[in-house]
């Protein structure tokens, strides 16, 4: 496993002499990490094991009473029931619609944030101006009122832009930054020593090259947070969705999730689960490549 | 430094925010407190009630019961969540091969989506054969009735919050990126150990994502609504886990009183800041801010 | 590693956006001479097939509609949030509660007239049903799938003795005889078997009915009365009986309604009371459990109070600001036809509304006891969904109070009173704030 770049870094140097006992010490500590990780690991991966296991049941053996963890027989078949479920009623394959809308609206969402969050947060973190502080609190209060008391004029508004039955009430509104990712990155970027861009501006630059060629490289790891954040929100919303969107080809996988509860002709779990199994599957990846991000920080960067 | 020339730029790079403010956020904000003082229930324009449902707010006792519910609950996961995740955080930012992988199950419980989330936690909370009471059992513990006992279903929530906590977890270990090597090899030096390293140098460099994280998740506490809402229908047994935005949705959608949801809202909103500013003032004193 | 990343998003963003708006422009030319009608309905899964079925039957029945189908949970935020933004669906297909909410705001169209002129009238559904279509004299709604409750029994649990729908108790005071008798513990003393709960199941919340009661009182709520109280009562026996900790560790084994850990199924009950719908989750969950279905028991010395019942009713309705009303009224029409409401009904396993019911739908009908779901609908003593615009709340007060009951921290009378005091300045605040009283 290479994923980890700090692996190969140089350890720090440790205290001189009894250099054994050291070495086999810090063996201990690893052994021990990955013990305790593992441990962990199985508590955290007990949902997937569960929605595995229970996507390949039939449908009696799902949530049976007592429980049954090892499907019999196996039936991988669910997968693919799963992926044309409704396709016959709706003339055409939920998934692949529904995906390809999800993903449209997912990445204008998180370019949206990334650019702009990174610009606001600059401001706030960095720069010093007269009502700065103040548009900032405002900021974090925007937060703190329940979002279904703002549904009402919110729709009324996006009515008046005539963006209902549209994509665009779900990603235009990340182009001009969100509370949330704001604070996120300004808390980030005040860790910074403001000694680097100090040095930068005496050096001539200017506002914005300070920003692209000191604190962008920098933020790095936050700004890849922020993007992840972004994705996942934008990839599982439910309810923005269920408000704006009026035409059933272009729901989004959150919605067609929908399709598989119903009142009154039962749930097939089996098939619930490997939808959602499949729905998750993108999101776990670009995880997976993420994190690598989160961790290269300074050390690639070289800066420090 | 001009200080005017400093204006325009931090406005200007502001701007995105300001306009998008301006155009998503004030209209609904203003327009909810405003409904607030009336009687509106959705399809009619509302009418103008004054304070009657601040009043109506005083006297209410499911109110009394959401908001308790709601505050306790904050403040039994807020604390526990923090600490796991830091913890968590810590231990993935170990250097241990395998690392990529390990994050990424640690993450999985953040991704699965609501409709799975919620019979899991009730198959695991079953009183009878739920995973969570056949370990106890085994353990030789009491097995308590976890979903129909409103002394436990509140503190079912809370475990599964702890659980939950991928995406504090994510921003920590990305905030222990920024922590300069140079400052453990000064510690290093002085003879700490790991614990009071992570105690003297890790701590007080990560304080200002551990404060975005606290008051994050003190907002988010506050609006505990969906999970809820998925396994305890009414928040059943006997109100025990009827929060306060699970109330403030059935008033603005099932009972149609946006009016009076709206007055809920801003109550929120002014707990909300006043415990934010507790946790601002309280951590003034202990964050650290290298860019000042 | 980042100009890739961006020519790869860049590449994306496009093909997505391509295709997507390529696709949007196939939609809409779709049978662009016709007048469309949009119809929002809550169905997902196979209920969504049964309708979906329907609707394509009557758009290929004429060329002049199209009414355009679409599935979706979570209908009644949507269609709150579109009506009051005066961008509505042309056909909405909302519960029978939500008839007097959006009657009461004036946001429904008034199909009496359209009603009468097609036709359509009062002798044509079941009593109870018709007048849950109908508030303050005015028709806001026709039926599609309805509902009636009775109790489920497992043969193979209730021993010999009770094991046909003949020897099945008839009083309360047989069946609290036959709870007695076939409910089982186990070695350690625990309840393995419970012959009822009178906690779970469906069309157990209008109890007081059953005992004579009910929970208005002409214009007035009334959830505290003498029958309510021993209706009540009689719930909270079951915990009292097998004790309040005891039944509420039973209970929590009880997992998801609709899967095989639903007690009934799972065999912790020996009966349950739900719908028609429910012979689908047997079959589907646990086809081997052997059941049959008898009506709820009457008080005794009360023969006049047997048949009891609780009704739902799912509807069409057309908000005020449709655009086609009439176009939407045709559709409307068209599904209240006996041949197609018989097949919606099949199709998501429910009874009929109408008061014609074909024999063909009794005997096709995948519910074996349909007969007797149909005829206890048809009754005097039906339950039909309270026409208040405070109907959600009654139902959270009177649950949250037997909620108390059952776990002992109020009396029942404390309870109940409680209850009774809310709702009323609850709706004295409605009759106030919403119909202006």
């Amino acid at each position: 496993m290479t994923a980890d770049p700090n692996v190969s870094r140089p350890e720090v140097p440790v205290r001189a002499g009894r250099p054994n006992r050291a070495r086999r010490s810090r063996q201990f500590r690893i052994l021990a990490t990955h013990a305790t990780l593992m441990a962990l690991s199985l508590l955290f991966l007990m949902p997937l094991l569960w929605m595995m296991s229970t996507a390949l049941k039939p449908t009696d053996q799902t949530m049976a009473d007592p429980p049954v963890w090892i499907p019999n027989p196996v039936q991988w078949g669910n997968f693919s029931e799963a992926f044309s479920y409704s396709a016959k009623d709706l003339g055409y394959t939920p998934f692949l619609v529904y995906g390809q809308n999800t993903l449209f609206v997912t990445i204008l969402a998180v370019i949206g944030a990334v650019t702009s969050n990174a610009l606001v947060a600059y401001s706030f973190a960095r720069i010093e101006w007269r009502g700065r502080d103040l548009l900032f609190a405002l900021t974090l209060a925007t937060m703190m009122v329940p979002g279904p008391v703002l549904m009402v004029p919110l729709y009324a508004l996006f009515k008046e832009f005539g963006w209902i039955g549209t994509f665009r009430p779900l990603w235009i509104p990340a182009f001009f930054g969100s509370a949330f990712n704001i604070f996120l990155l300004r808390q980030f970027l005040r860790t910074i020593p403001m000694e680097l861009t100090e040095a930068a501006k005496i050096d001539g630059a200017s506002e914005w090259t300070t920003f692209s060629a000191v604190i962008l490289p920098l933020a790095r790891p936050a700004l890849s947070v922020v993007a992840l954040f972004t994705f996942m929100w934008a990839w599982n919303d439910f309810m923005g969705p269920l408000l704006y969107l009026t035409d059933q080809r272009t729901f989004t996988l959150s919605m067609g999730l929908q399709f598989f509860q119903s009142q009154h002709t039962g749930t097939p779990w089996n098939l619930l689960m490997a939808a959602s199994l499949i729905v998750i599957l993108p999101v776990l990846v670009v995880f997976f490549f993420a994190q690598r991000v989160f961790i290269e920080g300074i050390a690639t960067t070289g800066l420090k | 430094m001009n200080v005017h020339r400093n204006q325009r730029v931090g406005i200007l790079f502001a701007l995105p925010w300001i306009i998008g403010f301006l155009i998503f956020l004030a209209f609904p904000l203003v327009s909810s407190l405003y409904y607030s003082f009336t009687s509106f229930s959705v399809l009619r324009p509302p009418i103008w009630i004054g304070l009657e449902n601040y009043r109506e707010l005083l006297t209410d006792t499911v109110f009394r019961t959401s908001l308790a519910n709601t505050l306790v609950f904050t403040a039994a996961s807020v604390p526990l969540a923090t600490t796991v995740a830091i913890i968590l955080a810590l231990l993935l930012n170990t250097k241990v091969k395998g690392m990529a992988f390990y994050r990424t199950i640690f993450y999985i419980p953040s991704l699965v989506p609501m409709v799975a989330l919620g019979v899991l936690w009730l198959w695991v909370f079953n009183g009878q054969y739920g995973l969570l009471n056949q370990g106890l059992g085994k353990l030789g513990l009491p097995e308590p009735a976890w979903l129909s006992d409103p002394a436990w279903s509140k503190w079912t929530l809370v475990i599964i919050s702890i659980w939950g906590t991928g995406n504090a977890m994510v921003i920590y270990l990305a905030g222990l990126q920024d922590v300069p090597q140079s400052l453990y090899e000064a510690a290093e030096l002085d003879g700490a150990k790991t614990l009071s390293k992570t105690r003297h140098v890790t701590i007080p460099m990560i304080s200002p994502v551990i404060l975005f994280n606290v008051v994050m998740s003190i907002i988010g506490s506050l609006q505990t609504f969906a999970l809820p809402y998925v396994m305890f229908p009414g928040g059943a047994p006997a109100r025990s886990t009827y929060f306060f935005s699970m109330y403030l949705y059935d008033n603005a959608f099932l009972y149609q009183r946006m009016g009076y949801a709206s007055a809920m809202g801003w109550v929120m909103f002014a707990i909300t800041l006043a415990l934010t500013m507790l946790a601002l003032k309280a951590s003034s004193r202990h964050v650290h801010y290298e860019g000042g | 590693m980042n100009e890739r990343f961006l020519i790869l998003a860049a590449i994306l963003v496009t093909g997505t956006y391509a295709l997507v708006g390529s696709e949007r422009a196939a939609s809409r030319q779709v049978g662009s001479n016709r007048i469309v009608v949009t119809y929002w309905e809550k169905w997902t899964g196979e209920e969504m097939r049964a309708m979906k079925d329907v609707v394509s039957s009557f758009n290929a029945s004429q060329d002049r509609i199209e009414v355009r189908y679409l599935s979706i949970s979570g209908v009644a935020e949507k269609t709150l949030l579109a009506t009051s933004g005066g961008n509505p669906p042309d056909v909405a297909g909302l519960w029978a509660d939500q008839v007097v909410q959006f009657a009461d705001a004036g946001a429904l169209e008034d199909l009496t007239d359209l009603a009468r002129a097609a036709g359509i009238s009062e002798a044509d559904y079941i009593p109870a049903y018709w007048e849950t279509m109908n508030y303050k004299g005015r028709l806001y709604a026709l039926a599609t799938s309805p509902g009636s409750a009775a109790i489920y029994v497992n043969r193979d649990l209730v021993g010999p003795k009770y094991d046909t729908p003949e020897e099945f108790p008839k009083t309360i005071t047989e069946f609290d005889e036959f709870v007695r008798e076939v409910s089982i513990r186990d070695r350690q003393g625990s309840l393995s078997t419970v012959a009822f709960l009178p906690r779970d199941g469906w069309g157990l919340w209008a109890m007081p009915y059953l005992f004579g009661g009910s929970f208005t009182e002409g214009d007035r709520i009334n959830v505290n009365g003498p029958d309510d109280l021993r209706a009540w009562k009689w719930v909270n026996s079951f915990a009292k009986r097998f004790g309040t900790r005891e039944t509420q560790s039973f209970r929590s084994g009880f997992g998801n309604y609709s899967s095989p850990q639903n007690p009934f199924l799972s065999g912790k009950l020996a009966t349950y009371a739900d719908g028609p719908w429910f012979a689908n989750f047997i079959r589907l969950y646990n086809p081997k459990v052997n059941w049959f279905a008898v009506p709820f028991p009457y008080p005794d010395g009360r023969p006049d109070l047997a048949g009891y019942t609780m009704l739902n009713l799912n509807t069409l309705m057309i908000p005020k600001g449709s655009k086609h009303k009439r176009e939407a009224f045709e559709f409307i029409r068209y599904v209240q036809q006996q041949q197609i409401m018989e097949r919606i009904c099949i199709g998501q396993y429910c009874n009929t509304p109408l008061r014609k019911v074909s024999r063909e739908f009794l005997e096709k009908h995948p519910n074996k006891y349909i007969a007797l779901f149909d005829r206890l609908a048809r009754g005097e003593r039906a339950v039909r969904p309270l026409q208040m615009g405070v109907a959600a709340q009654v139902g959270r007060e009177v649950g949250n109070a037997v909620d108390e009951i059952d776990l002992g921290q109020k009396t029942p009378e404390v309870a109940l009173n409680d209850a009774q005091r809310r709702l009323e300045e609850l709706w004295q605040s409605y009759q106030r704030q919403v119909l202006g009283r």
